[in-house]
């Protein structure tokens, strides 16, 4: 098993439930994460939510960022800091962008709200779209860009805002072979950008998504009870399959991705 | 690291995708069909000149016949007549929208705040009351015609402003709050730039086409007032004389009018909002 310390809890996720009128969506969403710590490196680190279409994962994205209240429960980040909207670092789906704004203006928006970057702004921008293949790109409208722009800039927009979290929802939806490496390579490079990055998937794509985390929580339903909970959380780190790249032609790798889809 | 749909791949693909727009004149009676540009061009002239043809056989004296008004057309152009009471009534009309506009952003970005929103759904609801209802109340608020005129054409415009405005505030993609929330911004935030800057470019959109609201009002509300003068008031003394040759002329001036301004409004919000050319169809 590679070196590595598991310190402090940084997200934890506090008896969540969440019903519409009668219909229970959510039952006891607990879990937390806690700081990995690798001797002599420097990376965040990659969780992952698993679970099948329509389970309610959508939902809980939602809660987590703040975005929507839960029927009861809490979701608290470093330590007991209750999070609210604006706290984590959103990439919806959608990579929705506002299309009034040009490139540069939507990241200005964005370095304009994280304190650390007073003064700096224009510089942060320069870097990260230089890092992200952005530089033409930031006096266009985005309905200029293609798709993959979009998710560079709304990821980029979400990284300028400061926040220690990032939390993606289905970023491998409807990409093709090509771009899913492309986009995965991404997403590793932010991971490994600070310490305390934290990204967090919520996905259907099992393989792509288990590939890079070093943690994964299923979320699915249990027999005879409603709603859908955390059935279980598989620690990649312990199991010697995380942070290697071929990772996928490993046979243990192929046999806990038989193991999740028959928890799903 | 792209994601190969871009916007004018999508727009390639959807031209390869829709039938051949060459394909004979019987396209033009098929549903959905596309047609080239020279086709639609002599389709309407053709269109144009058979109404005209028929028009010309069929009217029995009562009716101008097209020759007549075309004269009276040019004639009217050319009057000092027609320019100082379209200038009336623009400037009535103009002055009139900015007002109208005024009000109806102050509610319509106001509706988002609870003790507004009442005010600003009775508003909508006030395009019900007739005009000719109210003239009497105008009347003894107003100081004088000019005033009357202007206060009833803001009266009669501000509901279809704010009903249109609003439908738009109503209709805001979840996205956009949801885009603002994730970036830490609070509700005046919020406003601001979803609503506010957001849907600046709707204003330009509201107003043209509301325009024509405004614009078939003034001949009605010139009409109360007519020293001032005006193609309402034009318009009344051609109709007083069984001008209608004239009348028929006017309208084709109002007609033209109100079709320069569409065109206007329309080329003003692509001006000042670049973003709105850019057509929506980009692979999300």
């Amino acid at each position: 098993m590679t070196d590595h310390i598991k310190a402090e809890v940084i997200l934890k996720s506090e008896n969540i439930n969440l019903s519409y009128d009668d219909k229970i969506i959510l039952r006891n969403i607990n879990f937390s994460i806690k700081n990995i710590i690798r001797p002599g490196m420097l990376q965040g680190q990659v969780v992952s939510l698993i679970g099948r279409s329509g389970i309610g994962k959508t939902q809980l994205f939602k809660i987590l960022s703040g975005l929507q209240q839960p029927t009861s429960g809490n979701v608290f980040i470093h330590q007991d800091k209750k999070v609210k909207a604006g706290d984590m670092g959103v990439i919806f789906q959608s990579y929705y962008l506002f299309e009034w704004r040009t490139i540069m203006q939507s990241l200005m928006m964005a370095a304009k709200q994280n304190s650390a970057l007073k003064g700096k702004e224009k510089e942060a921008i320069k870097t990260y779209a230089d890092n992200f293949n952005l530089s033409d790109h930031l006096h266009k409208y985005p309905e200029q860009l293609s798709g993959g722009q979009r998710q560079r800039v709304s990821i980029i927009q979400q990284l300028l805002k400061g926040s220690d979290f990032l939390l993606l929802d289905e970023p491998f939806s409807g990409l093709d072979v090509c771009v899913l490496d492309k986009v995965v390579d991404l997403l590793l490079q932010v991971s490994i950008s600070d310490e305390l990055k934290t990204l967090i998937i919520v996905s259907h794509d099992i393989e792509t998504a288990v590939a890079i985390s070093d943690t994964v929580f299923i979320l699915g339903t249990e027999e005879g009870k409603p709603g859908a909970t955390i059935k279980k959380e598989i620690d990649l780190i312990a199991r010697d399959l995380a942070w290697q790249k071929d990772i996928r032609k490993e046979k243990a790798f192929m046999n806990m991705v038989e193991e999740i889809k028959t928890c799903l | 690291m792209e994601i190969s749909l871009t916007t004018s791949n999508i727009k390639k693909k959807a031209a390869a995708n829709t039938p051949s727009e060459v394909g004979g004149w019987s396209r033009i009676f098929q549903p959905f069909a596309k047609i080239s540009k020279q086709t639609l061009i002599i389709m309407i002239v053709l269109q144009a000149i058979i109404t005209i043809t028929l028009w010309q056989i069929t009217s029995d004296g009562l009716i101008p016949k097209p020759g007549n008004i075309a004269t009276a057309f040019g004639q009217l152009l050319t009057s000092k007549l027609l320019l100082d009471n379209l200038l009336v009534s623009l400037g009535l009309t103009l002055k009139a929208m900015l007002y109208s506009i005024i009000i109806t952003l102050f509610f319509a970005y106001a509706s988002v705040i609870q003790f507004f929103k009442t005010m600003a759904n009775f508003i909508v609801k006030c395009r019900y009351l007739t005009l000719t209802g109210l003239i009497f109340i105008f009347t003894l608020l107003t100081k004088d015609g000019s005033e009357l005129k202007l206060s009833l054409l803001v009266f009669g415009i501000v509901p279809f402003f704010t009903t249109s405005f609003l439908s738009v505030i109503v209709n805001i993609d979840k996205q956009q709050y949801e885009l603002c929330k994730t970036l830490g911004y609070n509700n005046w935030q919020t406003l601001y730039e979803v609503i506010i800057v957001g849907k600046a470019d709707q204003v330009f959109e509201i107003l043209r086409q509301n325009f024509a609201i405004a614009w078939m009002m003034i001949t009605m509300v010139e009409g109360l007032s007519m020293s001032e003068g005006g193609i309402g008031t034009l318009l009344i003394k051609f109709n007083k004389y069984n001008d209608i040759t004239n009348v028929v002329a006017l309208q084709l001036v109002i007609f033209i009018t109100g079709l320069c301004f569409d065109y206007l409004l329309g080329a003003a919000r692509q001006w000042l909002f670049p973003y709105t050319k850019l057509k929506t169809g980009v692979a999300s």
